[in-house]
């Protein structure tokens, strides 16, 4: 048991540029790890590696012990993979609920079934009111944690964050911080890309820093962001 | 296994959704009107064939809407499936003696299948791209129509002799016809309602809106835009089976004239509203008997100018009515409360 998600050597190549290069790191179950590293660093490559968008050049991704490498989206979907896009992707057409339902009719075949599903997600992120509204009149902010209910509403294992804090104002944040916590609390597993580094610090669990590509640091939140090589990453040496 | 116990704990407030029993008595009522409509004409003949006609179009444009509108997947090649459905139910008379009643299940099931073989390859296109692929089809159809004389009786076309008779769905009167083709409406609006509050057809939504979307929820995207694919193929076919037996003559350019039909299906549900469950009825309820009265009276004078009108009528539809006919009536639906409740205060 212990391992939920593994990966081993995992890199990806566009071209000459290499965008992941030799992550391994396991995820247990009920974990909450945040994934830090300065813009272009592969975290959101990442991302779309583990969830199927992208497919590794090399190295292998594992759920429960099975080998994922090739799997498209869709099924790893089915596998128990929620995630949120960097930059939402609201169905403008349909109404938030509806956005919803589309996550809740993976484990409910009716509508009413997918519906209830649907609401109970609304009600996690705070969007019960605006249930009715069309994705495309929703604000950022509403459309960013639309993204987050849509990710649950799939009834997931794994749930996968891209940024969701960016744009939320400091209450929402609050929020966003609280349900997740819950949620994880509650045995949910989460993957969390996060440039908000006080965010980071409340989740207070394991942090992996990646930097062009590579994983350069792991440990908890405080020894990660006490690490020199981290700082350096992120604000440049300081001329001595 | 602890499927996120943490999400199912929170209770789950009845959310109100609309489901196919909430569309049935607008369904019915939509029925009755246009059942009204084809008794107050009764003994008309000219507006009995525009009657009919109207219901076959509006069925057509709304078998269209369901790849078209809810997929979002613009196929011009819906005139392949409607000929398919018009040949075999000829063939079926013509050669085996069957009654054409007997054949709308296999044309469905023909239409199907060749929906599916025809978009299996052209769904590895998007957008404009797959519309032209779909085009082409329709045009290969048309020189293959005219080549297999055998099935199609080449140019010169396939006649179904005149036995009148419920059984052989021929019928001295016009009446019956339009009773039919309304028939085939109802089929295919109820056939397009229950897709639009299902599973599939919020799924087809989806992929429509958002390809990385829907993946990410589980979605097959390909698989998705195939079933809605064959159940659109599958109605237009047997709309081909039914225009067979209402005109009984048939020829390559009546059936696979691009212009005269694919695209007209796709074109009445723009008009309409696309991707909406009655848009595409609306649009069969201006533009075919607009069309009409324009050849009648325009044209008469002038050879060609109905077309110029119902031209600018399309360009007209296209700047002011971006949503269509559904669209307007609906901005005008929403409206009217918000301005009774501004009087009030």
């Amino acid at each position: 048991m212990s391992t939920l998600l593994s990966l081993r050597g995992v890199s990806k190549r566009f071209g000459g540029l290499l965008a992941v290069n030799g992550v391994s790191m396991d995820v247990a179950p009920g974990e909450l790890v945040s994934i830090i590293g300065p813009n272009g660093a592969g975290k959101t490559t990442l991302f779309n590696l583990l969830t199927g968008q992208l497919t590794p050049s090399t190295g292998t991704i594992a759920l429960r012990g099975a080998e994922i490498n090739r799997l498209p989206p869709q099924a790893r979907a089915r596998l128990g993979f929620g995630r949120t896009f960097q930059i939402a992707q609201t169905l403008t057409t349909l109404t938030a609920l509806e956005n919803a339902m589309i996550g809740g009719f993976m484990h409910h075949r009716d509508l009413r079934g997918a519906a209830a599903r649907a609401m109970a997600a609304l009600e996690l992120v705070g969007l019960q009111d605006r249930a009715g509204v069309k994705g495309s009149l929703l604000t950022l902010s509403e459309r960013r944690r639309l993204e987050v209910a849509r990710a649950l509403a799939l009834e997931p294992d794994i749930v996968l964050l891209d940024e969701v804090m960016a744009g939320l104002n400091p209450t929402e944040i609050g929020h966003m911080v609280h349900l997740v916590q819950t949620l994880n609390d509650g045995g949910l597993t989460f993957l969390v890309i996060e440039h908000n580094l006080k965010v980071v610090r409340q989740f207070s669990n394991r942090v992996l820093v990646l930097h062009r590509g590579a994983m350069l640091a792991h440990g908890t939140a405080d020894e990660v962001l006490s690490n020199p090589a981290v700082v350096e990453a992120y604000v440049g040496k300081s001329r001595q | 296994m602890s499927r996120s116990e943490a999400v199912s704990e929170v209770p789950a407030k009845a959310a109100r959704v609309r489901c196919f029993t909430d569309e049935l008595p607008l369904l019915a009522g939509v029925a009755a009107v246009l059942g009204g409509a084809v008794l107050l004409m009764a003994g008309d003949n000219f507006a009995l064939n525009i009657l009919a006609t109207t219901f076959l179009m509006a069925g057509l444009a709304t078998a269209w809407n369901v790849i078209g509108g809810f997929g979002g997947q613009f196929s011009l090649c819906h005139g392949v499936f409607f000929a398919e459905g018009a040949y075999l139910t000829a063939n079926g008379v013509v050669h085996l003696g069957l009654s054409p009643w007997l054949s709308l299940a296999p044309a469905a099931v023909l239409g199907a299948v060749t929906a599916l073989a025809i978009s299996w390859p052209a769904f590895r296109l998007r957008g404009p791209f797959f519309a032209i692929a779909t085009m082409t089809f329709s045009e290969v159809a048309y020189v293959l129509a005219n080549y297999f004389d055998s099935v199609t009786g080449g140019a010169q076309g396939i006649r179904v002799p005149y036995h009148a008779g419920w059984l052989n769905m021929i019928f001295p009167g016009r009446i019956a016809y339009a009773w039919i083709m309304l028939g085939f409406l109802c089929c295919c609006l109820a056939a397009s309602l229950l897709l639009l509050r299902s599973r599939l057809g919020y799924y087809l939504q989806a992929v429509r809106d958002n390809e990385a979307a829907a993946q990410a929820s589980g979605i097959d995207v390909l698989r998705t835009k195939l079933l809605g694919f064959a159940i659109s193929g599958g109605l237009t076919a047997i709309g081909g089976s039914v225009f067979m037996m209402y005109v009984r003559v048939v020829d390559p350019p009546t059936l696979l004239t691009l212009s005269d039909v694919g695209v007209r299906f796709a074109l009445i549900a723009l008009i309409g509203g696309v991707g909406t469950g009655y848009g595409p009825l609306l649009g069969a309820l201006l533009v075919v008997p607009l069309e009409a009265w324009l050849r009648a009276s325009v044209g008469a004078y002038v050879p060609g100018a109905n077309l110029i009108v119902l031209g600018a009528v399309l360009v007209l539809a296209a700047l002011f009515f971006r949503q269509g006919l559904a669209g307007a009536l609906d901005r005008l639906l929403a409206r009217r409360p918000g301005r009774r409740g501004a009087a009030a205060a």
